[in-house]
């Protein structure tokens, strides 16, 4: 509680709570192992269900011994298209841009590797489990299509969550005309899985037409009203409770089949009903990041200028629905050039559908431009660093629109002092560390947009001056608890510990999604509201009571702080909270807060997080082993609610990074369609020892425009730029350009 | 299923013999290996055997018994012979892993990228064999037969690894993996060196995992590697016949890759048995 800000104090005025690196309020539950996640929860009369799934890619479901699974003792039912239940929502519609189709036993189709085809519910896990077993399912298999030369291409005019799949601004053949040198590269990256560490899981049970819910969740109202769609139920109905996530990256803002076949089990069976997936079921139903190949062609004048700009990815996705990584409109917003083209295409493949995984699209699309920055930085013969400067956009290349607030230089010159990227050779292969490794530098562009979503919030001032406040947000293990409590404490003017602040339940107002990195912003500024409600109503009140001190102040002329009203004419004239209240005989007092954006600033500014990522890698020049030694990131973020959960997930983000840079990779076996790694020996992400000396240096932003607390986001920015840094300090320690993720040590050797 | 749990090593070999039944140790291959299959009728639980764990001296050697774990490897007061199988011990998965699996269950696992059998194979490990027709030793070589193959015979159970004493020799072993840690092999290399009085090699013993169907010792090698003065090991390696090696193409690596790799390898672990900085 007491680390030093390690960056000077914002413009923007702080109360006591926001800017302090507070720990995790949550922490002593999680350590304690106090903290329930869904499949903590044990109803009373619970059934347990276990997911048969395909293990065919493409084909149908010839035959399953239900039989056999039904005379295993303990099972209870066994579910299959032939006596599933009717939904009231057809699992293959498509009803918001959010919504996917799924897979809920709908019919005995086989359209990916992992699907569910039954469920089998019983007294014990264990007695599930076997029962999904015996059910030993035939198939007509037909052909798998995976991968890129298999499958069936199409165009994207829609990518990501309904974005436009093509952009472009200026005329990119007279930007090539014009350039002295065209650079023409491609990148490809694989198919990536979530691999959050708590499972998805979901406890359901019914009571006549009420529905009540445990699970991880990133996006509780949106889910709640979805599966009231689901069993025509008033959405009022459902109750959803998802006090903390194992993690989400965007797997858990997304209902999937196996999720409403659960619910639909507790109804049939009029039991309450768990499912947990195995850590191999969630290489399916449940999203990832599909594969992208993309394509860039840069264009630079004699002063290393770009005059064009064209990426163009195709992006993987599955044979009935779209979610296609829009992995070249990473390019749309960071460097100045008059001629961009952004343009997508599709390939379906016999796989799950994709969906958003941590920074979807913007860490593929980072991952090739930064890499092809560094490709024309190196032909032009400059620093990447100087190159980046010469690029340096001064407003929104695609919009034309100023920057709500735009610290990038200060990134870049803050990173690279603290990395010492000064004295760096130009040329590859230049530098040896003392036991002989190759060693390499390299940097990127981070860039992340700063959305903001709809949530509304509630804070009651009690008659002993302290409050509950309430928004049904999602911690993901982010540190929401914390940081939206800070938000709602100084929206009170109350010290964090006169707060207490409910969470994660369909119980409390709209908390909005927790995704797209604007959670804090969002739920966060709502909460702000309705702290800053409660007082201008306590305000009202005191300044009418010829009683209090503070009459006669007016509105404008009380300041709140640490639970009294302060006039600021004159500082020696207080009055505590609940004293007014008392006063005024009142118990409790109300308030209530939006957090959405202005429309107007939004009309008028490109909004953005922006970072500088630096990375030095160590080369085994006979081996080939690559280790990363040491990150840098540098990152400007609008106001930081709590430096040290803001550093925390900026070091994820780069270490994701590192994982996508060196490690994660999903490998599909062609014929069978079949993911062969699902699981965390096989598919690999970094471990503590692969992990380097990181640093990650928030750089002090003041950005007005973005919202009323200047606050963004730094969930994911953190992934891009950190990408190409390694992918680039890789080329700087061998000459060797690898073009395709992860990057294998093979790779590096030209094998 | 039934799960037995003897503690005599007598009524172990009855329940073997009893029925099928797959012995159980660690766990740390089996359970992983239980997810996809149907369950063994019967499970034979061998940690409660008194005898079976621990590294004890024995006449002109060592003894390790069968159920002793990586952990025990790690901590135990062993000679420098034993340094590529201690180092091999540490890269046995995580350390919840090295303190439950043991060592004869790594090599009945017999998969090919076993971490602890080049090691075992450099220390000329013998294995002692428990059965209904009474006990046997081969040599650890003949012991893994194959891919998931093993010599045991109907109803036997590794009771304990023999090591016999190499006077001044020290051990050691590398594994490459794509992560540094929790990684199942590239390939791996482990030597003892045995030294002669005049600094040159006196005898060279070398193994090398995750390149064959079994991990091999190389005894062109070894034998080219006698006498060798440190500074002539690179020109040996390089010209080292490595045609017994048979590595594969798979998600972790290429045979090319491996093979340059292994040779690679090779020349720093013998330089580091030989007791010099690599």
């Amino acid at each position: 509680m007491n680390e030093p800000l390690p960056y000077p104090a914002a413009p923007v005025r702080h109360g006591s709570n926001s800017g302090q690196p507070m720990t995790r309020r949550d922490g002593r539950l999680k350590v304690t192992g106090a903290a329930t996640y869904a499949a903590d929860t044990h109803p009373e009369g619970l059934l347990h269900a276990a997911l048969a799934v395909s293990s065919i890619a493409r084909g149908r479901v010839s035959f399953l011994d239900v039989e056999a699974a039904k005379a295993h003792p303990g099972v209870v039912e066994v579910i299959t298209p032939q006596n599933r239940p009717a939904l009231a929502h057809d699992p293959d519609s498509k009803t918001l841009p959010f919504s996917f189709r799924m897979d809920a036993l709908q019919n005995d189709r086989v359209r990916y590797a992992g699907q569910p085809i039954a469920v089998v519910v019983a007294e014990t896990l264990e007695a599930a489990t076997e029962g999904a077993r015996l059910l030993a399912p035939r198939y007509e298999a037909e052909a798998a299509r995976i991968g890129f030369g298999n499958g069936l291409p199409e165009p994207a005019p829609m990518v990501g969550v309904g974005a436009p799949g093509r952009a472009e601004t200026g005329d990119l053949e007279a930007g090539f005309a014009a350039a002295s040198q065209i650079v023409e590269t491609g990148y490809e990256t694989p198919a990536q899985y979530h691999n959050a560490m708590e499972p998805h899981a979901i406890v359901a049970a019914w009571d006549g037409d009420h529905l009540s819910i445990d699970m991880p969740n990133q996006a509780i109202a949106m889910s709640q009203a979805s599966f009231a769609a689901f069993f025509g139920i008033p959405v009022q109905n459902v109750s959803l409770r998802s006090p903390f996530l194992g993690g989400g990256f965007g797997s858990k803002a997304i209902l999937a089949g196996p999720q409403v076949l659960c619910i639909l089990a507790a109804r049939m069976l009029g039991r309450p009903v768990k499912l947990v997936l195995t850590r191999a079921q969630m290489y399916g139903p449940v999203g990832h990041r599909g594969a992208t190949r993309q394509t860039l062609r840069l264009g630079t004048d004699a002063q290393g200028r770009l005059t064009a700009l064209e990426h163009h990815a195709v992006s993987e996705t599955s044979t009935f629905d779209d979610f296609i990584e829009p992995a070249a409109n990473a390019s749309l917003n960071l460097y100045a050039s008059p001629a961009i083209l952004a343009r997508h295409d599709a390939m379906r493949m016999d796989t799950g559908t994709p969906g958003p995984m941590r920074a979807p699209g913007e860490a593929s699309g980072s991952a090739a431009l930064e890499c092809a920055m560094d490709e024309a930085a190196q032909a032009a013969g400059l620093d990447p660093l100087t190159f980046r400067l010469i690029n340096y956009a001064e407003t929104d290349p695609i919009s034309g629109k100023p920057y709500s607030a735009k610290e990038l230089r200060a990134c870049y010159m803050r990173g690279a002092e603290s990395f010492g990227w000064a004295g760096r050779p130009l040329a590859p292969r230049q530098m040896r560390d003392e036991n002989g490794l190759l060693t390499g530098w390299g940097m990127g562009s981070a860039l992340f947009p700063a959305p903001m979503f709809q949530a509304e919030a509630r804070a009651v001032l009690r008659a002993d001056g302290s409050a509950l406040v309430e928004t049904s947000g999602a911690d993901m293990g982010q540190g929401a608890w914390t940081a939206l409590a800070q938000l709602a404490a100084d929206g009170l003017g109350l010290d964090i510990d006169q707060v207490e602040f409910r969470s994660g339940s369909t119980d409390q107002p709209d908390g909005g999604i927790a995704g797209g990195s604007g959670h804090t912003a969002t739920a966060g500024g709502a909460l702000h509201a309705a702290g800053r409600d409660v007082v201008a109503r306590l305000t009202e009140l005191a300044t009418a009571d010829p009683e209090s001190p503070l009459f006669g102040a007016g509105n404008s002329g009380v300041t709140a702080r640490d639970g009294r009203l302060v006039r600021n004419d004159d500082e020696s004239r207080s009055e505590a909270y609940a004293d007014i209240l008392a006063r005024a005989g009142l118990e409790a007092l109300e308030g209530t807060g939006r957090g959405a954006r202005d429309p107007a600033n939004a009309e008028a500014r490109a909004m953005f997080s922006h970072g500088a990522v630096f990375a030095e890698v160590k080369v085994d020049p006979e081996l080939g082993q690559i280790r990363v030694s040491r990150m840098v990131g540098a990152f400007a973020a609008g106001r930081i609610v709590n430096p040290r959960l803001a550093r925390s997930q900026l070091y994820g983000g780069m270490i994701w990074g590192l994982s996508f840079a060196l490690h994660e990779e999903a490998v599909h076996d062609l014929r069978s369609g079949r993911v062969m790694n699902a699981d965390l020996a096989g598919y690999h992400v970094p471990v503590n020892a692969d992990t380097p000396a990181m640093e990650a240096l928030l750089i002090d932003e003041d950005d007005r425009f973005v919202n009323d607390l200047g606050i963004k986001g730094v969930g994911e920015i953190g992934i891009t730029g950190s990408v190409g840094a390694i992918a680039n300090a890789i080329w700087h320690a061998t000459g060797v350009r690898v073009r395709r993720f992860p990057i294998r040590i093979e790779d590096v050797l030209g094998l | 299923m039934l799960f037995h749990r003897p503690e005599t090593l007598e009524n172990a070999i009855g329940i073997m013999q009893a029925g099928p039944v797959r012995p159980l140790a660690g766990g740390t291959d089996l359970y992983p290996g239980l997810r996809d299959g149907p369950p063994p009728a019967a499970l034979i639980d061998l940690s409660r055997i008194a005898g079976l764990r621990g590294i004890t001296r024995e006449d002109g050697g060592w003894r390790i018994g069968a159920t002793t774990t990586w952990t025990d490897i790690v901590r135990a007061d062993l000679p420098a012979l034993f340094d590529g199988l201690r180092a091999a011990a540490r890269e046995v998965g995580s350390v919840q892993i090295q303190n439950a699996g043991t060592v004869a269950g790594n090599i009945c696992n017999a998969s090919p990228a076993a971490d602890g059998v080049p090691a075992l194979l450099t220390l000329d490990a013998e294995v002692s064999l428990a059965g209904p027709g009474g006990s046997r030793r081969l040599p650890l070589g003949d012991f893994i037969t194959g891919v998931r193959r093993t010599a045991l015979g109907e109803g036997e159970i590794v009771t304990a690894l023999h090591v016999p004493d190499a006077p001044g020799g020290r051990g050691a072993f590398v594994k490459l993996g794509a992560r540094r840690y929790l990684v199942i092999s590239i390939a791996m290399v482990s030597a003892v060196v045995i030294p002669a009085q005049d600094g040159t090699i006196g005898e060279a013993r070398i193994a090398v995992g995750a390149c064959s169907a079994v991990a091999r010792r190389l005894p062109g090698l070894e034998a080219a590697l006698a006498g060798c003065a440190p500074e002539g090991i690179a020109t040996v390696v390089a010209a080292a016949d490595l045609s017994a090696l048979t590595p594969i193409d798979d998600v972790r690596g290429s045979a090319g890759y491996r093979l340059d790799a292994v040779r690679e390898i090779l020349g720093r672990v013998i330089v580091a048995a030989l007791g010099r900085e690599g």
